[in-house]
């Protein structure tokens, strides 16, 4: 397979390597933020014992995408 | 050693303000295990290594306030840690950024099931009773030990109902503080919590300790969950809470550093602005106490701890861990109205909060396809099934790769979503690449930029193939 190498940056704790084939065109920086964005995140969570809110900001954007803004939980429910 | 001052948990979000020469910011605490990320050498099966980010680690060390280690990953109030060697990247992380003290939870987040070892993913109380506290000063004087820095405890939140059968909190933390002749960072956030929660009065847990080896105290924003106030480092300060801090600090002649923790997730709520605000709040604060040297002294030498833990302990984390996370125990521990406690479906919903959250983190295109083409409760209903399907994992990396092979397991049983395979596959094998040096061949029928995209947008992509291309994802 005749293949590119995608940019890197900012570079994970290990780097990883992504190869695309080389015959099509291709958004070479919008496929690099992805890989980042993913292998950006892979570490500890910090010290709380509280709510972890990025599920509830993903599910409330997709409900409704014209309001990605962050807001004080009210509480929520259990 | 003089004492170092006000400060901030190093978040990124925050970094702008660690650079702005604000003299209201002179402390910098990282929690080093947000800048790790956990690898399997062996594969599969094998211990973990945990490998810090040197880049970031390098540009953390290069700002210009003191530094502190607070460590989140390894507490030290149970009787297990999850595998591999977390003590010498630790101790690799004071050194390099020349750490005044280190501290560590006085929490337990392991549980020992006949399987092995499993995670809880939370915090959770240790047994707080004598034998509670041998066990922590050997965890102490051990993990102490091994520090190039002088070692404290914080002082824990704890959501559960006071019980007959324990000691006082006060009397908890005392004897281990004076048991591993170590430092306590004095969490009133935490402390606050339990009071308004129904445990000991902050005042009473104060004047139980020896307030000569309180090095750091902690405050931070809460938030109610029904009935419950949780240490949520969800934003500003309350009011009561610095009244609190006034009275407390003029009592500690050790008080070293004032520190402000939030989460990321809040920090565009409050605001750059809103965190220079508690800063200088917290200077007023800091004017309070007096003294210009400060005793902070190193543990005495690592104690040999015989045997086993006793059986009460190992029931309780049993059985604890097993509740919040779900799950009936296997066996009750003598203490079986635990199971009656309200808190205990409290540990579940944030638990349950944290797991979706790490899931959503690292397989974020994922999650939004799931939640595009299946709507909320849809996707709710099968994080819940995973949840009672696997135990946690404090790192996204394990987290992520847990839910992915659930998922990947159960496509065909799934609604349709379109090119989920590919974009749970992508997202997978970048994670099983850090994760265990994998190497994946992925084929597309459509330009994943265009999908990605769309997704980023929080809409279904259109089922349009036509584009072939292969990707590979190599692992250095």
């Amino acid at each position: 397979m005749s293949t590119i190498k995608l940019p890197q940056d900012p570079i994970p704790v290990r780097r990883v390597n992504v190869y695309v084939t080389r015959d099509v065109a291709f958004d070479l920086k919008k496929m690099n933020e992805v890989t980042a964005k993913v292998l950006g995140r892979l570490g500890c969570d910090g010290c709380h014992s509280g709510r972890l809110i990025d599920y509830h900001i993903i599910e409330d954007f997709v409900v409704n995408p014209a309001t990605l803004k962050i807001e004080d939980l009210p509480g929520g429910h259990i | 050693m003089r004492p170092l001052g006000v400060g901030l948990i190093y978040l990124p979000e925050l970094d702008s303000l660690f650079r702005e020469g604000n003299p209201d910011l002179s402390v910098l605490e990282l929690e080093p295990e947000t800048f790790w990320e956990k690898h399997y050498p062996e594969g599969p099966g094998g211990a973990p290594a945990y490998l810090p980010n040197l880049e970031a680690m390098a540009r953390i060390a290069a700002l210009p306030q003191r530094k502190l280690v607070h460590s989140v990953g390894f507490p030290v109030g149970g009787t297990r840690c999850y595998g591999g060697d977390y003590a010498s990247p630790l101790a690799d992380s004071v050194r390099d950024l020349d750490a005044a003290w280190a501290s560590e939870h006085l929490s337990f987040n392991t549980v020992s099931n006949p399987d092995g070892l499993e995670q809880v993913g939370f915090l959770l109380p240790p047994r707080q009773t004598l034998a509670g506290v041998e066990l922590a000063v050997s965890n102490i004087r051990r993990l102490a030990g091994a520090m190039p820095a002088p070692f404290a405890f914080e002082t824990g939140v704890n959501y559960l109902k006071p019980r007959a059968d324990e000691l006082s909190d006060g009397a908890f933390f005392a004897g281990i503080a004076e048991g591993a002749d170590c430092g306590i960072l004095l969490d009133l956030h935490n402390l606050w919590a339990n009071e308004r929660n129904g445990r000991q009065p902050i005042e009473d847990v104060l004047d139980e300790l020896p307030l000569d080896r309180v090095w750091e105290v902690h405050l931070a924003g809460g938030m109610l969950l029904e009935d419950y106030y949780l240490d949520a480092h969800s934003g500003a300060i309350a009011p009561e809470l610095l009244d609190i801090a006034a009275r407390v600090i003029p009592r500690l002649p050790n008080l070293g550093a004032l520190i402000f923790e939030i989460l990321p997730g809040y920090v565009p709520a409050l605001g750059l602005a809103g965190v220079r605000r508690q800063l200088s709040r917290m200077s007023e604060l800091w004017r309070l106490r007096s003294g210009e040297r400060i005793v902070v002294p190193r543990s005495g030498a690592a104690a040999t701890h015989g045997g086993e833990p006793p059986e009460d302990i190992l029931q309780w984390e049993r059985t604890l861990g097993a509740l919040a996370v779900g799950r009936s125990p296997t066996e009750v521990h003598g203490t079986s109205d635990l199971a009656r406690d309200p808190a205990v479906a409290v540990l579940r919903t944030l638990i349950g909060e944290f797991r979706s959250s790490r899931i959503s983190r690292a397989l974020h295109f994922t999650t939004i396809l799931m939640l595009a083409s299946w709507g909320p409760a849809r996707v709710r209903a099968l994080l819940a099934e995973y949840e009672d399907h696997c135990y946690p994992d404090i790192f996204t990396s394990g987290e992520a790769d847990r839910f992915a092979t659930f998922l990947q397991a159960r496509l065909d049983d799934l609604p349709p979503a379109p090119y989920l395979r590919e974009v749970l596959g992508f997202e997978h094998a970048l994670v099983r690449a850090a994760l265990y040096g994998e190497r994946t061949r992925l084929q597309w029928d459509v330009d994943p930029t265009e999908l990605f995209e769309t997704l980023e947008q929080g809409r279904v992509p259109a089922a349009v193939g036509g584009r072939k291309l292969t990707m590979e994802i190599v692992p250095d």
